[in-house]
């Protein structure tokens, strides 16, 4: 019987020396390294191609008084730009925060102008969410069209956008927002954006 | 306590599975081939064990134990029995558990079966296996053990994803596992072949029909999976190239590629290199699959079940592709074959483009699925790569398979004379070009929707015809009756005719797939008893329904379908409440016809007992689904085909160690 021909290799140098065999490798390197920098990102997490960007002006008027507002009217003030909706679950989680923000800085300091737009909502179940959940600062619907919406590229709601003094998109936070974020921009004066 | 036990079950398993890949090489160097049947027995052993922890897995799920807390993560008490038995692979633990049950089954198949055969390379067929059974087993033993405990015991467990309890998800999840796990037989073959320097054809024979199997249970799996996703997800198709879906697409294709080359190697000794790369990839991309559902590293609908394994994959990923390149480059000197094709009119060539064609899909898809991942570490954008750039790409090549499927089966192997090969081609040419004009008349306008049209009427006279030749000439040459020489001609070929059943099947899946190219989506809102008319049917909504339905509510729109005035059927879209989700779920409601799916969807109530639905069109659904017998009937005949003769020492018994 022949045994077995396990040792017909050919010479280690030939192979060792092509460069076919080194592509492979490099190959199975690049695929690994890929993934390992995969490790570091986080897929779900997509920045706002708005950010960097002026903010878009819009005029509405006040669902919660009478005023007349455009946003471009108020250049020289940052503001707090938030989208919500009365069937809105987890908008009702941020009612008090962004009424806090209002009072503490819009009405006490000065430093910051808190708007609020609903969208695909109507005026009735808008007013009696925000008596139900005492919010003061402006309130307004967006039109039937949500051209507001579309102009912010919204997703759903709440989303809420930082608005600089000189009318540029700072940050744009998904989901509900935290005192933090809030007061990052309004008191501490950050500029970057760990966008979610 | 009997908990305990279980994962007593698998250290046990991972002992036996360490000493399967260390001693069957000490019995080839010792030339003592008692140690490699010890080792083959400690393979079977395994599956018992490992067939043991999982008894215990099982146990718990049935009696709802949820001191196991992947028990508690994927089930609760309100949980159809066939469900709670299903969530074994509901999630990430318990389907490693799963896999592993299934390579150990696999396993010690091979060490029983190929106890006489195949004696030069079976001591490393079995070591390569458990290494892998190491790897699988060293994860749940670790950071992956499903069998875990949790005090205090919770009351109830959290239940099911509600989208995964759906009979097609009970049957995918097994079947892809069956396919991947499947390859890693001929993977384990060929990589064995290497390490022994014994380059024949031997692997390739012994291994046709556990690929024939694996590419089956693959097909078959990714198939309920886009049921399920149909039927399921409501957003009115079956794919979407979605990371989840592509990563088991890919080792379909590279897969499909080796099933048809490895043919090449059986009858006319060529493409060895290649066949070799073409498992390694398949076997490879099979891993690389697991990695991106599990790590959670692409963005993906179909994140079921995400843990932190992600980096242990990736290193066994990693180690298996160099060693087996490394091996394989090693031996390349004795692979490489001088035999090629001989004219470019001959059958071999449309193997080549075939291999082409597919492996130009899979790299296709693979570019399109890690493309962001490479502009983000490049460049810092984020950027999503979705249908418009896979169709555009695929869509050719998967035209041109089928076309070259028809092309194939006219030519000759090693040369055919064009005269004759043109007059083979006249029939065909004129049968498509009549399925063409005939689904013209019937009101098809896409270009695209037509090319395939003809095509597939081409390709599938093409098939019909050989067929019907093959059988003809059975029945006069041994003058029996038809359906005698029907039975006949397919015993005596069962890999030839089961293939040709299969390559029907992919006919049907195309024609199936070209629908996409005319569908309708459509939205609106229905009073209750005012008809509204939508691509030809009139739908009536009359009234909301409320149910119980297993543990879920459903809220029901009931609609009544009318077709040219007649009532053809009731459907009820619905959204259910799952005790256990705070968010409704979806229930699609679907009239089937063969020609279209009226697929509707309840978008919303609204006050004033309206409802707002999503209708989609949806063409020829049924006529992919008609590929999934004929799949399993071609694929039930082709695995009779029994290997021609091994080589010599692979079937000498006598030849030992000893």
């Amino acid at each position: 019987m022949t045994p077995p021909p396990s040792q017909a290799a050919a010479p280690a140098s030939s192979w060792l020396r092509s460069w076919k065999f080194w592509s492979v490798m490099g190959g199975i390197a690049a695929l690994v390294a890929l993934f390992t920098f995969g490790f570091t990102t986080d897929p779900k997490k997509v920045p706002s191609p708005l950010v960097g960007l002026p903010a878009s002006s819009f005029q509405v008027r006040q669902l919660n008084g009478t005023e007349q507002l455009s946003l471009a009217g108020l250049r020289g003030k940052p503001v707090l730009l938030n989208f919500w909706a009365s069937w809105c679950v987890a908008c009702r989680e941020e009612a008090a925060i962004l009424q806090q923000a209002h009072l503490t800085y819009e009405k006490e300091r000065g430093v910051l102008r808190v708007i609020g737009i609903a969208i695909q909502d109507k005026p009735e179940p808008a007013l009696a969410f925000a008596r139900k959940y005492g919010k003061t600062y402006f309130l307004a619907l967006d039109n039937e069209q949500g051209d507001i919406g579309l102009a912010y590229g919204l997703y759903g709601v709440p989303e809420t956008f930082f608005i600089n003094a000189q009318g540029i998109i700072v940050c744009k936070k998904i989901g509900p927002v935290t005192p933090e974020w809030i007061r990052d921009y309004a008191e501490r004066g950050k500029t970057t954006c760990d966008q979610s | 306590m009997i908990n305990d036990i279980g994962y007593v079950f698998l250290v046990a398993a991972m002992a036996v599975s360490l000493y399967g890949v260390f001693v069957p090489h000490l019995g080839v160097v010792r030339n003592n081939w008692n140690l490699v049947r010890s080792a083959q027995f400690a393979t079977i052993l395994n599956l018992a064990f490992v067939a043991a922890a999982s008894a215990v897995l099982w146990r718990a799920f049935v009696v709802s134990d949820f001191s196991v807390r992947f028990v508690w993560e994927t089930s609760s008490r309100d949980l159809p029995l066939a469900y709670k038995l299903a969530a074994f692979w509901g999630g990430m633990d318990g389907s490693l558990l799963f896999w592993e049950l299934v390579l150990a089954g696999f396993s010690a198949a091979v060490a029983y079966g190929y106890q006489r055969s195949n004696r030069e390379i079976i001591p490393y067929v079995i070591a390569v296996l458990n290494v892998v059974h190491v790897f699988l087993l060293f994860l749940l033993l670790t950071w992956s053990n499903p069998l875990a405990i949790q005090s205090p015991v919770p009351l109830d467990g959290r239940g099911l994803n509600p989208l995964l309890q759906h009979p097609a998800m009970a049957a995918h999840p097994p079947l892809l596992y069956l396919g991947y796990v499947g390859f890693s037989i001929p993977f384990a073959f060929a990589m064995a072949s290497l390490i022994r320097g014994k380059l024949d054809n031997d692997w390739v024979t012994t291994t046709r029909r556990w690929t024939l199997f694996s590419w089956y249970a693959l097909t078959v799996g990714q198939m309920l999976g886009g049921q399920w996703a149909y039927e399921e997800l409501g957003w009115g198709g079956y794919w979407g190239w979605d990371p989840v879906e592509n990563a088991a697409l890919m080792p379909w294709l590279t897969g499909t590629a080796f099933l048809h080359s490895v043919i090449l190697q059986e009858k006319l000794n060529m493409m060895k290199v290649w066949n070799m790369t073409l498992i390694i990839l398949t076997f490879g991309l099979s891993v690389l699959g697991t990695f991106i559902v599990r790590s959670g590293v692409l963005n993906s609908v179909h994140a079921f079940a995400q843990s932190e394994i992600g980096p242990a994959f990736l290193i066994f990923l990693g180690l298996m592709l160099t060693g087996a390149f490394l091996l394989l480059f090693r031996r390349m000197a004795l692979l490489e074959s001088r035999h090629t094709a001989e004219t470019l009119a001959s059958k071999e060539t449309t193997f080549l483009l075939n291999n082409l064609l597919f492996v130009g899909i899979a790299f296709t898809v693979f570019l399109g699925t890690v493309f962001p991942l490479v502009a983000e570490a490049l460049r810092g954008t984020k950027l999503s790569i979705q249908a418009p750039f896979f169709n555009t790409i695929t869509a050719p090549l998967g035209i041109a398979l089928l076309a070259l499927l028809g092309v194939c089966t006219l030519i000759a192997w090693r040369h055919s004379s064009l005269p004759h090969l043109a007059r083979n081609f006249r029939v065909p040419a004129a049968a498509g070009a009549v399925a063409a004009a005939g689904s013209a008349l019937l009101g098809v306008r896409s270009g695209a929707a037509l090319t395939v049209f003809g095509i597939a009427g081409f390709t599938a006279t093409v098939l019909l015809l050989d067929f019907a030749r093959a059988v003809r000439v059975r029945a006069r040459q041994e003058e029996i009756s038809l359906p005698a020489a029907l039975v006949s001609t397919v015993t005596r070929n069962p890999q030839r005719y089961g293939g040709l059943v299969i390559h029907l099947g992919m006919v049907a899946l195309f024609i199936g797939l070209a629908g996409n190219y005319f569908k309708q989506e459509h939205s609106f809102t229905l009073s209750r008893n005012q008809p509204v008319s939508v691509g030809g049917y009139q739908l009536v909504y009359k009234g909301m329904k409320v149910e119980q339905v297993a543990n879920a509510t459903l809220h029901g729109a009931e609609i009544e379908v009318y077709r040219n005035n007649r009532l053809v059927d009731t459907i009820k879209p619905a959204r259910s409440f799952y005790p256990t989700q705070p968010d409704p779920l979806n229930e699609v409601a679907i009239h089937r016809t063969l020609a279209e799916d009226l697929y509707v969807v309840l978008a919303s109530e609204n006050a004033g007992d309206t409802v707002t639905v999503k209708v989609n069109i949806n063409p020829l659904v049924m006529v992919a689904w008609l590929a999934f017998p004929l799949f399993t009937l071609g694929a039930g005949i082709a695995i009779w085909y029994r290997p021609r003769r091994l080589t010599e020492t692979a079937l000498d018994s006598r030849w030992s160690y000893a």
